[in-house]
């Protein structure tokens, strides 16, 4: 097991239950032991994600949760694993990189997964955030072949075992479509690209899409792999289960 | 036959538009291998002479093209112009443009041995033509249709489904075409393995954008070419209405390096503020678009402060649309009429400019 090896990456969107519940949320994660944890910064149209998230990114936009406030909310949690901040290009793209940079330094955000941001459509925008310390993941999809998946691990590089895992990892992406568990994902596909993604990189790998289930999160972890837990855990919050009672039992 | 696409690993094609560099391809990484290989089969199909040949027998047989030009001289008196002719996509089978892409589109998808087709539409007029063009080719037929649209256009779905595709309706949002378009977009990375997505208009993540473009672009032709039978010269001016923009540069694109006015119409809406329009040109500054990026393209985008997509609104639901598609581009300041917000009539508002 690699020692950057994280058991769990939650994944909660910013704003839903609200905004205020937000540093308490991220405080039991941390109470929790995890590395870290990707926050949604919601946007109008997710069109990667399924029913569960739009309805969250729904109720957070509507409760005022505007990016300015998503991110002086993250600036005030001072217990906090390492944040990914998920989101889509069109808000941070209207902030623009400079006063992103400026909004992201008193936060916990560590890297930025930006769903739809291919690395070759905005580099001035995405060297400009590197170079200030916030890092694009690279994601890779059942569609992405071996050779292609080479060079995307290699224009979204690994700053190496030094840096933590929000910075290093690679998003595996488990299933074709979006987000959300509703469908039992069938783990032979992505153990497979697992393996073979293997043999290209050391970097630490997570994988999520369509997870939610203590026994395929275990399996995952099985294969050194840290599982992401989304739809399943807003789900959780939007119904009033606690974050520790909800991952607690998937944590092992 | 089917032409399996090569696995193609990068883009050919320009996909980036104008100055200020609109368009490209801001997909999620699912579905970049599938845009990847349906540039490839669109530049391929687009050269073989039997892929031409089949889309011109079909367009002739099945669409009943060419669509005629109709001169309206009582129209043209009443607006007090010399001659005004319309050209009359109407006259096509299933009654609009939407089929000119739509059916080259389907025929695209079986070469390339998919067999499931997934739509969009707005007015209908796009969910009808793909559910012909599906039915005409033996494909399957799934098309997302926002609910407020399905309210409006019912006679539209009925259509629909006589022609045999199933008609999801889409309730988020505002119910209209953003919304159907982000349930499209979904559904296909779901299924791209063996679906083709059929966008509609202009728009969208690189190829769609060139692709509906140059599957339109046989409305300005054949208008050129009737309008010097018919005439025996250019026209003074060529307007259009513009949703995505398919319709606009299909039928302007041939008119481009003639020496001629171009206009662009696009939904004035019942108000300036934002959310009551869909004036993304013509109010550019002033509550209309700015550069944004929404449904894989960086374009002139309604939107809030935030880069949240705005509301739209027109009594057209085919112009109910926040973004202009990325090639159909902005007047140039200083250019003869440039500046003009030229036409606002029964709600739609228009502005002058290349496309």
């Amino acid at each position: 097991m690699e020692p950057t090896m994280n058991p769990l990456l939650p994944f909660l969107m910013a704003g839903d239950p609200s905004l205020a519940a937000l540093p308490g949320l991220l405080s039991e994660a941390k109470a929790l032991g995890l590395d870290a944890i990707e926050v949604g910064l919601p946007h109008s149209d997710p069109i990667a994600d399924g029913p569960v998230l739009q309805a969250a990114a729904q109720r957070a936009i509507a409760d005022g949760a505007t990016p300015i406030k998503v991110l002086e909310a993250l600036a005030a949690c001072a217990e906090s694993p390492d944040v990914i901040l998920f989101t889509y290009l069109n808000p941070l793209f209207q902030l623009g990189a400079e006063r992103l940079i400026g909004l992201l330094r008193p936060t916990p955000v560590k890297a930025l997964l930006v769903v739809d941001l291919p690395d070759d459509q905005e580099p001035d925008f995405e060297r400009t955030l590197r170079d200030a310390g916030y890092p694009m993941v690279p994601l890779l999809a059942p569609t992405t072949d071996l050779e292609r998946a080479k060079g995307l691990l290699a224009r979204r590089p690994d700053p190496g075992p030094g840096a933590p895992f929000a910075q290093r990892f690679a998003y595996v992406v488990a299933r074709l479509g979006v987000t959300g568990s509703d469908q039992a994902t069938d783990l032979a596909p992505v153990r497979e690209r697992v393996a073979a993604l293997r043999g290209l990189s050391e970097r630490p790998l997570a994988v999520g899409f369509g997870l939610g289930d203590p026994a395929s999160l275990a399996a995952v972890r099985r294969w050194g792999t840290t599982p992401v837990v989304g739809s399943a855990l807003v789900k959780a919050l939007a119904a009033g289960t606690g974050l520790t009672g909800f991952l607690t039992p998937r944590l092992t | 036959m089917t032409h399996a696409a090569p696995h193609a690993t990068a883009f050919t094609l320009p996909d980036r538009f104008g100055t200020a560099e609109f368009g490209g391809c801001y997909a999620p990484e699912t579905l970049m291998q599938p845009l990847l290989d349906l540039e490839a089969a669109f530049v391929a199909a687009v050269e073989d002479p039997a892929f031409q040949l089949e889309l011109k027998t079909e367009l002739r047989n099945f669409v009943g093209r060419p669509t005629p030009l109709t001169p309206a001289p009582r129209l043209a008196a009443r607006l007090g112009l010399d001659a005004l002719y319309l050209k009359r996509e109407d006259l096509t089978h299933t009654g609009a443009h939407k089929i000119n892409n739509a059916l080259a589109q389907a025929l695209l998808a079986k070469r390339m041995g998919k067999a499931e087709i997934i739509a969009e539409t707005g007015a209908g007029q796009h969910g009808v033509a793909t559910a012909a063009a599906c039915a005409r080719l033996g494909l399957s037929c799934t098309v997302y249709m926002g609910v407020t649209d399905m309210a409006r256009q019912a006679p539209n779905v009925a259509r629909m489904r006589m022609f045999g595709a199933t008609v999801v309706p889409v309730a988020s949002g505002q119910g209209t075409l953003k919304e159907a378009v982000n349930e499209a977009l979904r559904a296909w990375a779901g299924r791209c393995d063996a679906a083709h997505y059929i966008l509609g208009s202009a728009l969208g993540p690189h190829p769609f954008p060139t692709m509906v473009r140059t599957f339109q672009t046989v409305i300005g032709e054949e208008a050129l070419a009737q309008v010097l039978e018919q005439r025996g010269a250019l026209p003074d001016a060529v307007i259009a209405c513009a949703g995505g923009g398919s319709n606009g540069l299909g039928l302007l694109v041939p008119f481009l390096g003639y020496r001629l006015r171009r206009f662009v119409v696009e939904a004035g809406g019942h108000g300036d503020g934002l959310g009551e329009h869909a004036a993304r040109v013509s109010r550019e500054g002033q509550g209309g678009g700015r550069v944004g990026v929404l449904h894989g393209c960086k374009t002139l985008l309604l939107q809030d402060e935030h880069g949240h997509t705005a509301e739209t609104a027109s009594i057209s639901a085919g112009l109910d649309y926040p973004a202009l598609g990325p090639r159909t581009r902005r007047p140039r300041p200083g250019r003869e009429g440039g500046g003009a917000a030229g036409l606002r009539r029964d709600g739609a508002g228009g502005r002058e400019g290349p496309v």
